[in-house]
């Protein structure tokens, strides 16, 4: 049959356009030009609080382990240590990045809004619909996302050929439009976060323009976290949650996702 | 009144009547000079007063190097218990044609001599270096004569002597882009002039007036007795072109002016003030603009020998300092280097790149700022803030930094270099460690890997054991190919969404194709295929034909279509083929027999026609249509 030829090649030249050749070499790496130690990818079986401080002072070549990846607990430890240490910037930076890669945690929650109650900046309440969507880890969801698009597309192309079990049928586009929708919930909720920066240092001045010159419009406490508007040289253009804007030198500040 | 009292009245009269002329016999004369000294271009007032109705002809004084000239006259009568007493003062005004001490002799016989000191001309000329320096106004020219304009000295009045503009400059021999501080006076004589209208301006293009104050200072003067009202703008002169100039400012104004005839001067050298002449209706308005006598100016250009490649064109003389915001600093963190720069000049050419390619330090263009220090900017403070950036840990000496000008005092060129400032940078926020607690560190590693370590300080949740990187356990690690390299969520990175755009796709197109064909199953006739061209030509003509019932036309245009269609699906050319080779080609086609029909009529209604109705027509329409656009209904 044509079509189901047609719908085996896509799925197959699907699959080749996905990590496998990169993971066949062995070349996956973190993004490049990321602070070494605000990302502080480690290996999978070390322990972050111990070895990511220490990795962190070492050259930033040396930190871009080819073999290495995020893990959401080994960020959520390096925030611990930043935290203990006085550097709530830093600690929030981490904990943001620990709820990029993993479900609604209580513990990075609480020791989130730990970290941002000391540094008194004000925390944005979780509502129930975004601990609804964050049920299982960003991956998670885009496996069960795309099970749910194979699932409804197969179940609806076949309702087109056939006629019986259609109650079945439409049971199954049900639960994979539910499983796409839950993937897209989810990206919602967390699209802000991707674009989201926080600030490292107390007292950063906000300024009218990207220069260092440029007159201070307001200054922003460490730890706030802003999003992200524009970039230039040198500086972010960035957007309080009150709705305030200015620029902001990118020393003085870290993104949630490194920049390539 | 009795006769005795008539008596002693008729005596007292006969004595006054009687003393009167024993105390006209012997008049005094009496000689002042105001002020006993003065400066070139300025004037002495000298008062001679002498008792009696009458003074004898005056003889002038002659004084080599003075000029004495009488502007006036007046007489004054008094009764003091009963006796009349009366003078008459001559009033002259003494112009020094030199500089030099001056000795008036006594105007009469037994009359002191007065002695009157004439300074050189500063050129400042201002108040406070002479007792008045406004006293050079010709005869009658403050009384309202018509005997033209005046000058001396940085002095010129108008025509009636109702005011004047002087501009005062300290030097004469200046270069060019220096900047000259200058004093405009403008007096205006109390209710001879009306309004001023407008601000100073100079006479030629060759220098440019800068900073003019708008708001003049005011000063009440006396003049030769006459009440002046004095208007200071202070401003700084920038020549622009070498070269001898006569340099003059002149300011437009409304004055008061006579309406008498000069030979009725006098009389209004009687009313005197302006305001009984005005009384009377001897003035009327008159726009004028008065100027003040040209000064000779010397611009000499700058050398250029010895010239400072990073000269910027300051001329004046100038002082630098630097210095850097904070001694210490962290690697990423914005500095500001400072360089000021404090003396007196022309500010507005006093310009420094400041540091451009330093190593180790990302430097941004500085930017100025100017404090004046006095109200024209000639004095003051510029300060230059250059944003620099270290990027590199460590102590670090920024270069010295250095600044050129011209000083007009030395006559050469300085190059001012300040002290290099040593700042102290620590690594980057985000480098630095967090110092980890000692038993948490060893704790850790004794436990080794996938132990929790030691409890967290009070308030933080304890730290998560690491077990796996986040992956499903039961997921063997060789499938494990989408462990999170990057902290963007799986399904936004761009193979993933290429994958489930491909597959959206891909099942859109099988539920479209699905859907077509049942259309398609459900409605004979319908085409699957929508024709080509070439196609749809071929089958206009195919209908064009039938319609006209031209049997032999609609054939030979089946025969070629069906042709051209079977031998570009075989993969030759339909020309090769020879007739039987149609027919044993055809032998396992499904239509084959149609098809060889098809050409056999053909043939014969090529060669002797062939009666069709319009069901054959239809019929084999149909046949070619199918195997053209592949229908198979």
């Amino acid at each position: 049959m044509n079509i189901s030829r047609t719908l085996l090649a896509t799925l197959l030249i699907a699959l080749a356009c996905m990590d496998i050749p990169s993971i066949a070499s062995g070349d996956a790496q973190p993004e490049s030009g990321a602070h070494p130690a605000t990302t502080a990818p480690t290996t999978a079986t070390s322990d972050p609080a111990t070895t990511a401080p220490t990795t962190a002072t070492s050259d930033p070549a040396a930190t871009t382990n080819s073999a290495s990846t995020y893990s959401a607990d080994s960020l959520y430890n390096l925030g611990n240590a930043y935290a203990r240490a006085g550097k709530p910037g830093l600690a929030v930076l981490n904990y943001e990045r620990a709820r990029l890669l993993t479900s609604y945690d209580p513990d990075i929650e609480a020791n989130l809004r730990f970290v941002r109650d000391s540094a008194k900046v004000p925390t944005d309440p979780q509502s129930a619909f975004e601990r609804t969507v964050r049920i299982a880890s960003p991956t998670t969801l885009a496996w069960s996302g795309l099970t749910g698009l194979l699932l409804a597309g197969i179940l609806w192309v076949a309702g087109g050929a056939a006629t019986k079990h259609r109650g079945v049928r439409r049971g199954g586009i049900a639960i994979g439009i539910a499983l796409m929708g839950l993937t897209v919930c989810n990206g919602m909720v967390l699209w802000p976060t991707l674009h989201a920066a926080v600030i490292l240092t107390a007292a950063t001045p906000a300024r009218v323009s990207p220069a260092p010159m440029g007159d201070p419009v307001f200054t922003l406490p460490e730890a706030e976290t802003v999003s992200m508007k524009a970039e230039h040289e040198g500086f972010v253009l960035v957007q309080t949650r009150t709705g305030k804007t200015g620029w902001v030198a990118d020393a003085n500040l870290a993104p949630v996702v490194p920049r390539y | 009144m009795s006769r005795a009292s008539t008596i002693v009245l008729t005596i007292l009269i006969a004595c006054i009547v009687a003393a009167a002329p024993a105390m006209a016999l012997a008049p005094l004369v009496n000689a002042t000079l105001e002020p006993r000294q003065i400066s070139m271009g300025e004037s002495a007032q000298l008062t001679i007063t002498g008792t009696g109705s009458e003074m004898d002809a005056l003889t002038l004084p002659v004084v080599a190097g003075l000029d004495f000239r009488v502007i006036g006259q007046s007489r004054r009568l008094e009764i003091i218990n009963g006796a009349t007493l009366s003078s008459t003062s001559v009033i002259l005004r003494v112009t020094p044609q030199t500089a030099g001490i001056f000795t008036i002799p006594g105007i009469t016989p037994k009359s002191q001599p007065l002695v009157l000191r004439v300074n050189p001309d500063n050129g400042s000329g201002s108040a406070s270096q002479s007792n008045n320096p406004y006293s050079a106004s010709p005869p009658g020219a403050l009384s309202g004569s018509s005997t033209g304009n005046s000058s001396a000295g940085g002095i010129r009045l108008t025509a009636n002597g109702a005011a004047f503009i002087r501009m005062n400059l300290p030097k004469r021999d200046v270069y060019v882009g220096e900047s000259i501080p200058v004093d405009i006076e403008v007096g205006l004589r109390s209710g001879f002039v009306t309004s001023l209208n407008g601000l100073p301006t100079l006479t030629g293009t060759d220098f440019t007036l800068n900073n003019l104050s708008h708001k003049p200072e005011r000063v009440e003067k006396l003049i030769d007795g006459q009440p002046f009202t004095v208007l200071t703008w202070h401003s700084v002169l920038a020549p622009v072109k070498p070269g001898t100039f006569n340099l003059s400012v002149e300011s437009p104004l409304t004055i008061r002016v006579r309406t008498r005839p000069a030979r009725d001067s006098m009389i209004d050298d009687l009313l005197g003030d302006p305001f009984m002449q005005n009384f009377f209706g001897a003035t009327v308005p008159k726009d004028i603009t008065v100027a003040s006598p040209p000064a000779e100016l010397k611009v000499v250009a700058l050398p250029t020998e010895g010239r400072p490649a990073d000269f910027s064109g300051a001329v004046g003389t100038f002082k630098i300092a630097s210095d850097v915001s904070a001694p210490t600093a962290a690697v990423g963190d914005p500095l500001t280097l400072r360089l000021h720069v404090t003396g007196s000049g022309n500010f507005d050419r006093v310009d420094t790149p400041m540091l451009e390619h330093v190593d180790h330090w990302k430097t941004y263009p500085p930017k100025s700022s100017f404090t004046q220090g006095d109200t024209v900017g000639y004095k003051g403070e510029k300060t230059f803030e250059q944003p620099v950036i270290a990027s590199q840990p460590g102590t670090q000496t920024l270069p010295a930094l250095t600044f050129s000008y011209f000083d007009p005092t030395t006559q050469r060129y300085e190059t001012a270099r300040s002290t290099p400032p040593a700042v102290t940078i620590a690594p980057a926020l985000a480098d630095s460690a967090p110092p980890v607690p000692a038993t948490t560190t060893a704790t850790a590693n004794a436990n080794g890997p996938g132990v929790s370590p030691a409890p967290p300080p009070s308030g933080l949740r304890p730290d998560h054991a690491i077990t796996s990187d986040g992956t499903p356990s039961w997921l063997p690690q060789s499938l494990v190919f989408w462990a999170p390299h990057s902290l963007i969520p799986l399904y936004l990175r761009s193979p993933f969404l290429i994958v489930q755009s491909l597959l959206a796709v891909a099942f859109a197109g099988g539920w479209f194709g699905l859907r077509r064909r049942a259309f398609a199953a459900a409605t004979p006739g319908m085409p699957l295929k929508r024709p080509s061209k070439a196609s749809a030509k071929l089958l206009q003509q195919l209908h064009a034909a039938a319609r006209a019932s031209d049997s032999t036309a609609f054939f030979t245009v089946a025969r070629d279509a069906l042709r051209q269609s079977l031998a570009a699906r075989w993969g030759i050319a339909a020309e090769t083929l020879a007739p039987e080779e149609w027919s044993a080609r055809l032998q396992g086609h499904d239509d084959g027999d149609e098809l060889r029909e098809l050409f056999t009529l053909a043939d014969e209604a090529t060669y002797a026609g062939h009666g069709m109705t319009s069901t054959d027509f239809d019929r084999w329409t149909q046949v070619v249509r199918r195997q053209l656009l592949g229908d198979k209904a």
